[in-house]
């Protein structure tokens, strides 16, 4: 995490590290033991005895159709639903040992239509739980100030109301405002659920991110299998009637689905989500020869000779990809500005699923691997992706080196 | 016009005070065609002060009370929803009743005088405010309140903190209608002898000056009690006005 030396000017004299505002909490254990929900009225009970085991600092996915009681049994760990049977221990204490309010301050709470008050400001909807909790105002600012540095938003967002933000921007701070007592336990009921796919994928890396500096324990509730395989490190498939139909890693579930129910779920292409197991830096990455706009020809086509990928990347004076150049762009004397294709970009935390969809949306199938600064760190290649296909029990292995297109098994 | 009056002479009251003096003044031929005297107008002013004073009294009291009574009960209903259609029924029931029948049931019990004139006009506010706090209220997105609960704040500190923050612009809604209604009815309250501008109005209906005077300034209430809930109302939810980026 960086210092937090960009805070807005009126933040507390206290020139406190961005750590001094939360001491470090351990993250919880939870535990549902024989958990029944039997809603009134209804002719079946929605959970039939659950039994579940969540070690400290992982996310649990909850995962499956449509009604078949995801968010009933997210609901029962803060006790928005009562469980009509069974237990649910928080580092083995029921949760029902506390009030529900003081228990609910404790366990951070997302939903998916965010529930930001709009007669609150950004600052202050992030300061609802320190202020329940009476922190001192001093602290609440500085904290304030850091967690929306955390879930990247500009410091100018603070004093907007919820109308006035984005989609994206208005989750980034249902996030940020359930961080904000750093709480040992996370609910999540479908975070990303309404925001456009790209935005969605941005805001699943960065929570990533910020899990893994976090480690925080999660429960986290959606019905798309891919988003379960890329966010969970246990899934639990859950069939209609709320019985648990498999509890696995997401190697596992796609190696070997429990029974047809959870191959059905899981998908024909079971091979393909394979690749959201494995990231860009897991791969070896190619380089190209970078060019700048100016550059003279001959000398760019000299360098492609010993070029592991056969197009020359232009870049910036601060490294960042401006575009490929092929053949044709490399007629005349020097390098025209403004010619060549769109260049595919992605992360080193990107999954590989994420960056191969976004490779293949372009015309040339190399993308640039792009540091936090948006400077190229190295080149990805459609092949290298296309190699962790390959059917085996390690989804991701390193390619060798200077492996040219086409050497897959 | 004050044949139809007639039949309730026991009611009217007060009126001598504004009897014109016919002589005085200038302008007198004017005053004399019942017409609109400006002369007249600035010589007598100061006489509509005091019914307009009481006419801002009558309206004011009513409106604090209504919005109490209705507010309690509204916030009731809320949890309790069976609450909510006993209530707008027996509102209603008040709301229908005519304005002078109601005073005049109430005379033999209440007697004249301003108590009757307030029970006359606090009915009248009910079932409006009660009315718009109850959609207000509902009118919170669920979303807000299960993510308000969710963090840990109990059903009192949801209530004040997020539900009726958020309701505010209807009830204002509420109050701004039930505001202009009582200036209106409050100009009856004179027959319950409860004064107000009712009074002058009555006492001469056939001068033009007289009750363009004290219609006017009836109106005029009715306008500043209205900007003046708008004014404050929005300075109380300024999100309202926070324009999405
Ligand atoms: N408050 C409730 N009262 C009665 N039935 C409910 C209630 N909430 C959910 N259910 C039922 O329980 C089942 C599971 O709902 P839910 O937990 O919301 O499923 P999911 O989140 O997986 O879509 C559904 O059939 C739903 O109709
Ligand atoms: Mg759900």
């Amino acid at each position: 995490m960086s210092t937090p030396d960009q805070t807005p000017s009126g933040a507390a004299a206290a020139a406190s590290p961005a750590s001094a505002a939360s001491p470090d909490r351990a993250p919880a254990q939870l535990e549902f033991v024989d958990v029944v929900k039997r809603y009134p009225g209804a002719s079946a009970a929605t959970i039939e005895s659950l039994s579940l085991d969540v070690p400290a600092g992982e996310i649990l996915v909850l995962v499956g159709p449509s009604g078949c009681g995801k968010t009933t049994v997210m609901r029962m760990v803060n006790r928005m639903i009562e469980p009509s049977g069974g237990q649910i221990l928080i580092d083995g204490e029921p949760n029902t040992t506390r009030p529900a309010a003081e228990l609910r301050r404790d366990i951070g709470y997302v939903i998916q239509q965010t529930g930001l008050f709009p007669h609150r400001t950004i600052a202050e909807n992030v300061a609802t739980v320190p202020k329940l909790l009476g922190w001192p105002k001093a602290r609440i600012a500085d904290r304030t100030a850091e967690l929306l540095e955390l879930v990247g938003l500009d410091p100018e967002f603070a004093g907007r109301y919820p109308a006035q933000l984005s989609g994206g921007q208005r989750q980034r701070v249902g996030v940020a405002r359930a961080l904000a007592v750093d709480p040992p336990l996370m609910l999540m009921d479908e975070p990303f659920g309404a925001i456009d796919p790209i935005t969605r994928e941005r805001l699943q890396n960065e929570f990533l991110r910020l899990q893994e500096t976090l480690k925080r324990t999660i429960v986290f509730v959606t019905h798309d299998i891919d988003e379960a395989i890329k966010m969970g490190d246990r899934i639990a498939v859950m069939r209609p009637g709320g019985h648990l139909a498999q509890y696995a890693t997401p190697a596992e579930l796609l190696l070997s689905p429990a029974d047809e129910f959870v191959e059905q779920f899981v998908g024909a292409d079971r091979a393909l989500k394979r690749l959201a197991l494995g990231r860009v830096r897991d791969l070896r990455l190619e380089e190209t020869v970078r060019v700048r706009y100016g550059d003279p020809t001959a000398w760019v086509r000299e360098q492609l000779r010993t070029s592991q990928v056969p197009y020359p990347l232009v870049v910036d004076a601060d490294g960042r990809p401006l575009a490929w150049l092929d053949d044709d762009d490399l007629r005349g004397e020097r390098v025209v500005e403004g010619v060549g294709s769109a260049v595919a970009t992605v992360e080193r935390d990107d999954i590989l699923r994420d960056a191969f969809s976004d490779v293949l949306a372009h015309r040339v199938q190399f993308a640039a691997v792009v540091d936090g600064h948006g400077a190229v760190i190295g080149i990805l290649s459609s092949d290298a992706v296309a190699r962790e296909l390959a059917p085996g029990p390690a989804p991701v292995e390193p390619v060798e080196a200077g492996a040219g297109p086409g050497t897959g098994s | 016009m004050s044949g139809a009056l007639g039949s309730i002479p026991l009611l009217a009251q007060g009126g001598e005070g504004f009897v014109r003096n016919r002589e005085s003044g200038s302008g007198a031929s004017c005053v004399s065609d019942d017409g609109v005297c400006p002369a007249w107008i600035v010589d007598h002013f100061d006489r509509y002060m005091e019914p307009l004073g009481r006419h801002v009294l009558l309206t004011v009291v009513a409106l604090a009370i209504g919005f109490s009574i209705s507010f309690t009960l509204a916030l009731l209903a809320h949890r309790r929803r069976w609450l909510i259609a006993p209530v707008v029924q027996l509102t209603g029931i008040l709301y229908t009743i005519p304005s002078l029948a109601l005073f005049f049931l109430l005379l033999p019990i209440t007697g004249r005088g301003f108590l009757t004139a307030e029970i006359a006009l606090v009915s009248y506010t009910l079932l409006i405010i009660f009315r718009n706090v109850v959609t207000g209220l509902d009118g919170v997105p669920s979303d807000v309140v299960d993510a308000a609960r969710g963090m840990g704040l109990n059903d009192r500190q949801v209530l004040w903190r997020v539900e009726i923050p958020l309701a505010l612009p209807e009830i204002a809604a509420g109050l701004r209608i039930a505001a202009t209604t009582t200036v209106g009815l409050a100009s009856l309250a004179f027959f319950a002898g409860a004064g107000g501008l009712g009074d002058p109005i009555y006492a001469d209906l056939n001068f033009k000056s007289n009750v363009l005077v004290a219609g006017g300034l009836c109106v005029l209430l009715a306008i500043a009690l209205d900007l003046l809930v708008l004014a404050v109302q929005r300075l109380l939810t300024p999100w309202t006005r926070a324009v999405p980026a």
